[in-house]
């Protein structure tokens, strides 16, 4: 091997925590790239390809019961390439051994082998169920542990219970799959309805479209077509979905946050690369005497240049070796965790050739461009300049003999340190050594201060973020204020079921609401959105109405509702005191708008109406199926309790219950999916805090080594190890509570920009960011210890080196 | 001392003041100075007087302020003319330069030290460059130490090193900055040695001293004071 390659070599290995710090710089970033890219691309491809594998239906329609008669005349309804009828209804379950009931959905397949749309994915046991049988979706198993062969106990609107035997547990990637807080699905065939005391018939129209599989406009247009012709056949469709064959419903919502990851890894490359110029800079500033050497012996820029262009490529190789396999893991690990979220398959491991092509170019080219203009500098000094150690200083320039002017900061730090001697106050000179230490480096500083300032900014951002999405599910809580809602088979009269529910103790209020479902047409009479109307009784308690714009619905309202800003998607420039044109009950309406709120729009969009004229349109006049209850504690395991506790009563009392369920499930459902998306923002800023120490770290083992000489002075007049390592870790100390500083004021803009991205991904809607100074203060606490801890290392090198070792440094 | 256009090295009207926060600081004073070839030319003065500065205007390692420096090995060099590129080949062609704290790299072995400057003008093949490198220890006395690392050598077996490594590309000059100045008074003196021993292979040495006592062993010397020849 040549000589100056062998020096290559030397440079890289002998040095080996400077050649870890680098390459664990670049790894970091390559790692977060790759884990982001490559999930990205698994996803997109895999979550659409599942989903299309099992033949989604295009139209969806929820309608009143039909026969097989009517699901003919479906089938057989223009561009319907295939069209399949299921009845779907909510019931209460529990295991056989368990007292603990929950909520599912049952789906009732005429004939699970001709059945072409929706299919089910077979995990383990039998893949269809027969009569008195069940397959359950494996997100059941979330709800309640319950394995092929053994029995479940399902309770019917009567009270009474059936045991249905599991035969299978399957997965359903399509339906549902635009709301994946839906309660999870348990299939059996059309022959166990009687058993489950439900009638045969269906409710609901799943059909693909011949032509034209993933053409939004197309489908639309056939829908509508659909719902007509049914409509004119006299049955009522409450609610009509259409979805494209290739793309899974939540595909945007999933890539949009994959996107905010994304930025973030594209941030720590970022950070590091600016970790790596620092390093790179101070590794040439160490190698100056090297370089004067090699151009007084006859190297030449470019040699020089090409010598040290070949150690960054080294540093990037070997970034490449440990982030591009763990890039790989975590990227399929990460496509997993969603896909299991999400209810879809994987098409299985694999590398993603363009996160390897996307790691590779960010591993070779982000080392070279940041050490880029330090190699650059560094080839082209001078062989006077190398050999005297003058471009080492800060100040480099043309060497100049004699005295050197006090720089403007010097002269201030002095005068500083005076000002506070007059005052009486007496810096222990460590310190003050260490204050100006801080200083001395300045472009180094900089560096280590913007990666670290940058990591902080972050992750106080993501806290913010954190509390912000929360404090917005707990406006969504404002209505949710009911405790339990009771849900019945047939309309009571209010007064009656206020009076038996009062009879549980707990209870302290009840209303029965009005329900209405309306489409919302656009001009040309093509659906636009699904509406569903809540109604209230005016002066409703169960709701803590917070409008955004407008006004909330009010006594004697009539055809006004409050609606979501979901809404704005599909009508933009929509104001309070517009009309919009619906269609419910199988006729077209004008319902008036006054006013807007923020809620979490699940399957459609919610409006709030009055209950006098929804009731009275429903012909439920004083009468309601629905009741809100309000109870005298608010938790959810209070809630819980009372509304076993109703469900009991009413069903003991004779009432057609169909279920009683307590207010904030849902919410909580909400909660934990917000839950997994800040536990993914948090790790990408522990990433961009570890990168922020790496430089910390890095800074201050360049700070020691080339103060080696200086260390041996104190040592020669008197400074202990405690010293030397106290005078070093106060120096990261304050390098570290500035950083905090600057990152306090920067939190703010990231904190805006993040809010603002994840609402409208995930809200699609911006929400009002709150700040919390939970963030603040962990991060105070963590850049605290990680300067002290990125400065122990250095700090007890330092201690350790001993006179003659300081005298002989060169 | 006059001029010569013969000379190997040939040094006109050569001039250096510094700018200081102080005022301009002049290191040398219109110095004419012609060096022949296969002299052993000594440079001495104290401290400050601009022997060292002279040296750097002989190599091309500093620029002059006025005046000019030339060489005349092979061909006729303008020193000052090269660009920096240009100057660093040439000069690891044409001279061999030695420093008082020997320069050596320190992760490479000696071997590889000696074999750097024609690694890097690539004047010769590996195979060639590896003999001539051994060749070059065994004439400084030292080849047994040839795949040691510089730390595991004495001070003088370093400078030995320096030298070989100086003479690796068969430059005609050799230019030493108080080469003997770190060395006990026995290991200065097998250094000078080595460098009589080169002087008679037709070498042209121009080495700096502030040891007054050293004189006697030069062909030729000036003295330097503050930037002037004064004898």
């Amino acid at each position: 091997m040549k000589p100056r390659w062998r020096k290559v070599l030397s440079d890289l290995w002998d040095n080996k925590t400077r050649t870890l710090l680098v390459v664990f710089s670049i790894a970091v970033g390559v790692f977060s790239i790759g884990v982001i890219s490559g999930a990205y691309v698994i996803i997109k491809n895999d979550m659409s390809a599942s989903y299309a594998a099992n033949h989604p239906a295009n139209i969806e329609l929820r309608m009143e019961d039909f026969d097989r008669d009517f699901l003919t005349s479906v089938q057989n309804a223009p561009d319907i390439e295939s069209a399949v009828g299921r009845r779907i209804f909510a019931i209460r379950a529990r295991p056989v051994n368990s007292t603990q009931w929950a909520a599912l959905d049952i789906v009732a397949v005429d004939d699970f082998k001709k059945n072409d749309i929706n299919l089910l994915t077979p995990i383990s046991g039998a893949p269809l169920p027969g009569k008195r049988e069940v397959v359950v979706e494996k997100k059941v198993l979330k709800e309640f542990q319950v394995a092929v062969g053994e029995d479940l106990v399902f309770e019917l609107s009567d009270g009474s219970t059936q045991t249905l035997k599991v035969v299978g547990i399957v997965q359903d990637p399509t339906t549902g799959a635009d709301d994946f807080l839906a309660p999870p699905f348990v299939y059996v065939t059309m022959s166990t309805l009687p058993t489950l005391r439900q009638p045969d018939a269906f409710n609901r129209v799943y059909a693909t479209v011949d032509s034209g599989k993933n053409d939004e406009a197309h489908i639309r247009n056939v829908s509508a077509d659909l719902v007509s012709r049914i409509e004119k056949n006299g049955k009522d469709v409450s609610r009509s979905r259409i979805a494209l064959t290739n793309e899974h419903p939540l595909a945007s919502t999933v890539n949009a946050i994959l996107g905010i990851l994304m930025a973030l890894g594209i941030l720590i490359v970022f950070l590091s690369s600016s970790l790596i110029a620092n390093t790179l800079a101070a590794l040439l500033n160490q190698h100056l005497r090297h370089i004067g050497v090699m151009k007084l012996i006859g190297g030449r820029a470019n040699q020089i240049f090409g010598m040290y262009l070949v150690l960054i490529l080294a540093f990037g190789l070997l970034a490449l070796l440990i982030a591009v396999p763990a890039g790989g893991q975590g990227a399929y690990g990460l496509a997993l965790f969603i896909a299991d979220k999400l209810g879809f398959s994987l098409l299985g491991y694999r590398i993603v050739p363009m996160a390897f092509i996307i790691q590779i170019a960010i591993g070779v080219l982000v080392p070279l461009l940041a050490g880029f203009a330090p190699v650059i500098e560094g080839s082209r000094i001078t062989v006077l300049s190398a050999i005297s150690g003058e471009a080492g200083r800060e100040t480099a320039g043309k060497p100049t003999p004699g005295a050197k002017r006090e720089s403007r900061w010097e002269h201030f730090q002095v005068r500083a340190a005076q000002a506070l001697l007059r005052r009486g106050i007496h810096l222990p000179r460590p310190l003050l050594i260490s204050l100006r230490n801080t200083f001395r480096r300045r472009n180094r500083l900089i560096l280590t201060l913007f990666t670290l300032t940058m990591g902080g900014a972050i992750f106080i951002a993501v806290f913010n973020v954190r509390t912000t999405l929360f404090d917005y599910m707990d406006n969504v809580g404002h209505y949710f204020v009911a405790d339990v809602t009771l849900d019945f088979e047939k309309p009571y009269r209010l007064s009656e079921i206020e009076n038996v529910a009062r009879q549980v103790p707990g209870v302290v209020d009840v209303e029965g609401w009005a329900f209405a479902t309306a489409e919302v047409l656009f001009p040309d009479g093509s659906v636009a959105e699904n509406l569903t109307v809540l109604a209230p009784p005016a002066g409703s308690k169960m709701v803590d109405a917070q409008p955004v714009a407008g006004r909330w619905v009010q006594a004697g309202d009539t055809k006004q509702i409050a609606l979501t800003e979901g809404i704005l998607r599909s009508f933009p420039n929509l104001k309070p005191g517009d009309l919009l044109t619906v269609k419910t009950n199988g006729r077209t309406d004008h319902w008036q708008v006054v006013g807007f709120f923020k809620f979490i729009d699940r399957e459609g969009l919610i409006a709030y109406g009055t209950y006098d004229y929804f009731s009275r349109e429903a012909n439920l006049a004083n009468r309601s199926v629905s009741f809100r209850v309000v109870t005298d504690t608010h938790d959810q395991p209070y809630q819980r309790a009372l509304s076993e506790a109703l469900d009991q009563h009413f069903r003991a009392s004779s009432y057609k219950l169909r279920q009683a369920r307590p207010g904030l499930s849902a919410l909580d459902n909400a909660t934990e999916s917000l839950d997994i998306l800040v536990i993914f923002l948090l790790i990408m800023a522990v990433l961009t805090a570890v990168v922020g120490a790496m430089g910390l770290t890095g800074t201050m083992s360049m700070n020691v080594l080339e103060r080696t000489r200086e260390i041996g002075i104190m040592r020669a007049i008197g400074a202990g190890d405690g010293e030397i390592i106290r005078m070093v870790i106060v120096e990261g100390m304050v390098i570290g509570s500035l950083s905090w500083l600057l990152g306090l004021a920067l939190s703010v803009p990231f904190t805006y920009l993040l809010s603002t991205i994840v609402s409208l991904a995930v809200f699609e809607t911006p929400i009002t960011v709150v700040f919390t100074p939970l963030g603040y203060f962990i991060w105070l606490g963590l850049v605290v210890v990680l300067s002290a801890l990125a400065s122990v290392v250095p700090a007890r090198n330092a201690a350790r080196l001993t006179i003659r070792e300081v005298l002989a440094y060169e | 001392m006059s001029a010569t256009s013969s000379a190997l090295i040939e040094l006109l009207d050569v001039s250096k003041i510094y700018a200081t926060e102080a005022g301009e600081f002049p290191a040398l004073r219109g110095i004419n100075l012609a060096i022949n070839a296969g002299e052993f030319f000594g440079i001495v003065g104290k401290s400050g007087a601009g022997k060292s500065t002279l040296l750097n205007m002989i190599t091309g390692v500093d620029h002059l302020t006025s005046g000019e420096v030339l060489i005349r090995a092979g061909r006729d060099v303008s020193v000052h003319h090269l660009s920096e590129n240009d100057l660093a080949l040439w000069r690891g062609r044409t001279m061999g330069v030695i420093y008082q704290s020997f320069q050596l790299l320190p992760m490479l072995t000696l071997l590889e030290n000696i074999l750097l400057p024609m690694d890097l003008c690539g004047l010769y093949r590996p195979r060639e460059s590896r003999r001539r490198a051994m060749e070059l220890l065994e004439l400084v006395e030292i080849p047994e130490h040839a795949n040691k690392l510089p730390a595991y050598i004495s001070g003088g077996q370093q400078q030995r090193v320096a030298i070989a490594r100086a003479l690796a590309n068969d430059p005609p000059i050799l230019v030493a900055d108080e080469p003997t100045g770190s060395l006990d008074s026995v290991t200065a003196d097998h250094i000078f040695d080595v460098f009589e021993k080169l002087v008679t292979r037709g070498k042209t040495i121009v080495m700096v001293t502030h040891d007054t006592g050293l004189m006697p062993r030069f062909n030729r010397h000036l003295v330097l004071s503050e930037g002037e020849i004064i004898s």
